[in-house]
């Protein structure tokens, strides 16, 4: 068998170890750091000329219902979201913990400390806590491939779903793999009627429960003696003043902080199952040490099971910080704090304090991320908050999050929120007799994903607000996967594109209108029009879908008519596009003492041309 | 073989992945074990972007503050801000005026640490071959004129030849070329 080396991003290595593992379906819901498994997971199958089934679910509990009722017809399945949208499949989760499965279910759950790209920091561990099933830690690409693999096993043998948790740095990272052909997994489809289980009532609920914690015993005494991802470097018989024990990235950074430092005097346990979490091992560890720093990202899961106040330091006694990603730099200082502390020889030293002031006090601009230039959400928000400057501006998670630089944003909560704060808003102040105007917004394919549940409740319980459906063809935050509406599917082939116009109108909407955000002075009308509409005794919900493709994934339909814009002499230097409008290529020239075109980044989209109060935006 | 750490900082939409692609692609060409870690998500929208690579046997993906051997900046302000990544002796090679660069407030500690610092308009030289969005391999370019015990010049073309689509290759080499003929000059 011909063997061969490539670089793999950690999802790439998370979608091998899953092919590889013989999976026969694997569902997905984007949302970083999660995004890339199912497209790599499609490339490999492309190139090997695999039949797994993928699919771009709606939702992550659609993801892994989906997933779940392939593993009990005895398939092997896999589902991968980011550890958010493990919220959202929760209550699937929780009961499949207690059902069980014949096949195969791993769910991939990737983490984001820091947080880089998501709303919380939550720890997929303790979920897998919550719902009572194992999960596994990975600390770079190469154990997250061959986890991938033991996830299925596991799940298979033990006939229980299991978690994959790989964080940011192991999605992110990349690393060089060996890998040769792989084959299709031929197990075929049969499922075998048990209402007792499979639709199991509250009595037999309890029974299920017993059998669950009686397959986590066995479980955990199979994570003792797991010694390719829990194991230590003790020295037999010997009693060390301070040891380790991490998990998942923290343990790879200190590994190579300590390698770097040549302490062999601190011993490491690495713990690669931190749940159900091997004691007895752990108990060893503990032994030895007088006391034991835990490192784990980015809750407290292994500082609780281990249960000696006295010996353990760890975030609950205040020695690592409980919040934000425990890079390189965070750990070294910590743990050469805890070592002065305990009278050790410390780290050979950080001089980096001179560099950390010096770049403090060059007071570098910060660099907010922004919609880009030629961006219809950009067009979309400009036109929203001069027809409805005084509104409440709830709005939702993708790339027009950013609308926030443009005031066009005032709330993001969670998946679908836009619409369900709406309404509520709606009824809070309705409730004084308060006419607040509301504006909503929300992407496609967020929309898609938890609109429909929110927009029909606002219907039935008559919520008055404008929503605004940003509809740009695409999921363009997490890298360009395409959405329902589009009618493409997760390998490139056609699937039935759904309607948003047919969708909306099912909901129980009468006012459904489409516009071309690109044409502000029409989508501004529009937004007026809806305001009678909604503020009418006779109206209701008024729903506005902006269509526009998004000016990366389709660049040119995006912008058919290239317009060269420049700036006269009759700007006044107020700012108002800047501030209101906010594109990029924007910029204040302090030479000119005017706004100034950075023809570089602009897209030539002639959209700024409709803005100015002066008219001083012209096309050149 | 010791560790080598480098960072790689940009911008948003600057082409710091696949310029971290490049060199991670010529590294694992000539054997060497690689591990990097990328930005992706929302800082991508025009954020600051920063990605790490690591040659050697290592276990993580992250470089410590102050153990960089070199730092690639595609923006001058994003050079200044990843200073505390470099260590003493450390290399920072950045798309800024040689003119301008570097600041004056910034020189007394790159001096103090030994840190070599060279600019190249790789901007300029991506934007005259009309291909603005090219800097990261012009300044790639230019740091294969200098650094050639790493990856030489040649072994970088390969990579390049190799995770280029076919379409773009022609106009990548020429930037490439043409910023390592700015280094050699």
């Amino acid at each position: 068998m011909m063997k061969r080396k490539d670089i793999f991003l950690g999802n790439g290595a998370v979608a091998l170890g899953l092919v590889e593992a013989g999976c026969q379906i694997v569902t997905s819901y984007p949302g970083t750091p999660s995004s890339e498994i199912l497209p790599e997971v499609v490339r490999l199958v492309k190139s090997e000329g695999l039949n797994t089934y993928i699919e771009w679910s709606t939702n992550e509990k659609v993801a892994l219902d989906n997933a779940f009722a392939a593993a009990i017809s005895g398939k092997r399945a896999a589902c991968c979201m980011k550890q958010v949208g493990l919220n959202v499949a929760a209550d699937s989760l929780m009961s499949a913990a207690y059902l069980g499965t014949v096949g195969g279910l791993v769910i991939v759950s990737c983490d984001d400390p820091g947080p880089h790209s998501s709303q919380t920091e939550q720890d997929t561990r303790l979920m897998a806590r919550l719902a009572k099933v194992p999960v596994l830690d990975p600390s770079n690409p190469k154990e997250a491939r061959v986890m991938a693999r033991l996830a299925m096993e596991l799940s298979e043998e033990f006939r229980i779903p299991v978690i994959l948790r790989p964080a940011i740095r192991v999605c992110h990272a990349r690393q060089a793999l060996s890998w040769g052909p792989l084959k299709n997994n031929t197990k075929k489809a049969s499922f075998e009627k048990d209402p007792a289980r499979w639709a199991a009532t509250p009595r037999f609920r309890f029974i299920l429960h017993g059998e669950l914690n009686e397959k986590l015993k066995k479980i955990a005494r199979r994570f003792e003696g797991l010694t390719a991802h829990n194991f230590h470097d003790l020295e037999p018989g010997k009693k060390y003043p301070l040891g380790i024990i991490a998990g998942g990235i923290p343990y790879s950074v200190v590994r190579d902080i300590l390698t770097e430092e040549d302490r062999k005097d601190i011993p490491v346990l690495k713990i690669g199952t931190p749940y159900p979490f091997p004691e007895a091992l752990a108990d060893i560890f503990m032994s030895a040490c007088e006391k034991v720093l835990v490192l784990e990202e980015t809750d407290t899961v292994m500082e609780y099971f281990l249960r000696d106040r006295k010996k353990v330091l760890g975030r609950l006694s205040g020695h690592v910080p409980s919040e934000g990603e425990l890079a390189p730099q965070v750990v070294y200082r910590l743990v050469d704090k805890v070592l002065k502390d305990l009278g050790l020889a410390p780290f050979k030293g950080d001089r980096n304090q001179d560099a950390l002031d010096l770049v403090a006090s060059l007071d570098l601009p910060v660099r907010r991320p922004t919609l880009c230039a030629g961006c219809p959400h950009r067009a979309s928000f400009f036109a929203i908050r001069k027809a409805r400057p005084k509104a409440i501006f709830t709005s939702d998670i993708g790339c027009y999050t950013l609308g926030l630089n443009l005031g066009g944003v005032d709330t993001c909560l969670d998946m679908g929120a836009a619409i369900t704060m709406a309404s509520g808003f709606y009824h809070a102040f309705n409730q004084d007799q308060v006419a607040q105007p509301i504006v909503a917004t929300i992407g496609d394919s967020t929309f898609f994903h938890s609109g429909t549940a929110g927009l029909l409740n606002a219907v039935y319980n008559d919520a008055r607000f404008i929503l605004v459906i940003l509809d740009n063809e695409i999921t363009a935050m997490t890298g360009m996967q395409p959405t329902p509406g589009l009618g493409i599917r997760a390998d490139g082939s056609k699937g039935k594109a759904i309607s948003l116009e047919r969708v909306v109108a099912g909901c129980g909407v009468d006012f459904v209108e489409v516009v071309d955000p690109y044409e502000i002075k029409a989508m501004t009308k529009l937004l007026k029009k809806a305001t009678e509409y909604v503020n009418s005794s006779t109206g209701g919900i008024a729903v506005i879908i902006a269509r526009h493709p998004c000016v990366i994934a389709y660049p040119k339909e995006a912008i058919p008519e290239r317009k060269s814009v420049t700036v006269t002499d009759d700007c006044t230097e107020c700012n108002f596009c800047l501030e209101r409008f906010e594109c990029p290529a924007l910029y204040h020239d302090e030479e000119l003492g005017r706004t100034n075109i950075n023809q570089s980044l602009c897209t030539q989209c002639g959209v700024c041309l409709q803005i100015c109060p002066k008219g001083a935006i012209v096309e050149a | 073989m010791q560790t080598v750490n480098i960072v790689l900082s940009g911008l948003g939409g600057q082409g710091i992945l696949f310029m971290t692609k490049v060199m991670a692609q010529a590294a694992l060409n000539k054997g060497l074990k690689t591990m990097g870690a990328e930005t992706h998500g929302m800082a991508q929208r025009g954020g600051s972007v920063i990605s790490h690579l690591r040659l050697g046997e290592v276990e993580g993906s992250l470089v410590r503050t102050g153990s960089a051997h070199f730092l690639l900046a595609l923006e001058e302000n994003e050079a200044y801000r990843n200073i505390p990544f470099l260590a003493k002796g450390g290399r920072l090679y950045a798309n800024a005026s040689p003119k301008s660069f570097v600041r004056q407030e910034v020189k007394p500690y790159l001096d103090k640490m030994e840190i070599v610092y060279r600019a190249i308009p790789a901007g300029k030289i991506a934007t005259d071959l009309g291909t603005p969005m090219s800097s990261n391999l012009a300044l790639l370019g230019f740091f294969s004129a200098f650094e050639k015990n790493l990856v030489t010049h040649k072994e970088l073309r390969n990579a390049i030849d190799q995770v280029t689509p076919s379409r773009f290759k022609k106009i990548n080499f020429k930037v490439f070329d043409a910023g390592f003929e700015m280094g050699t000059q």
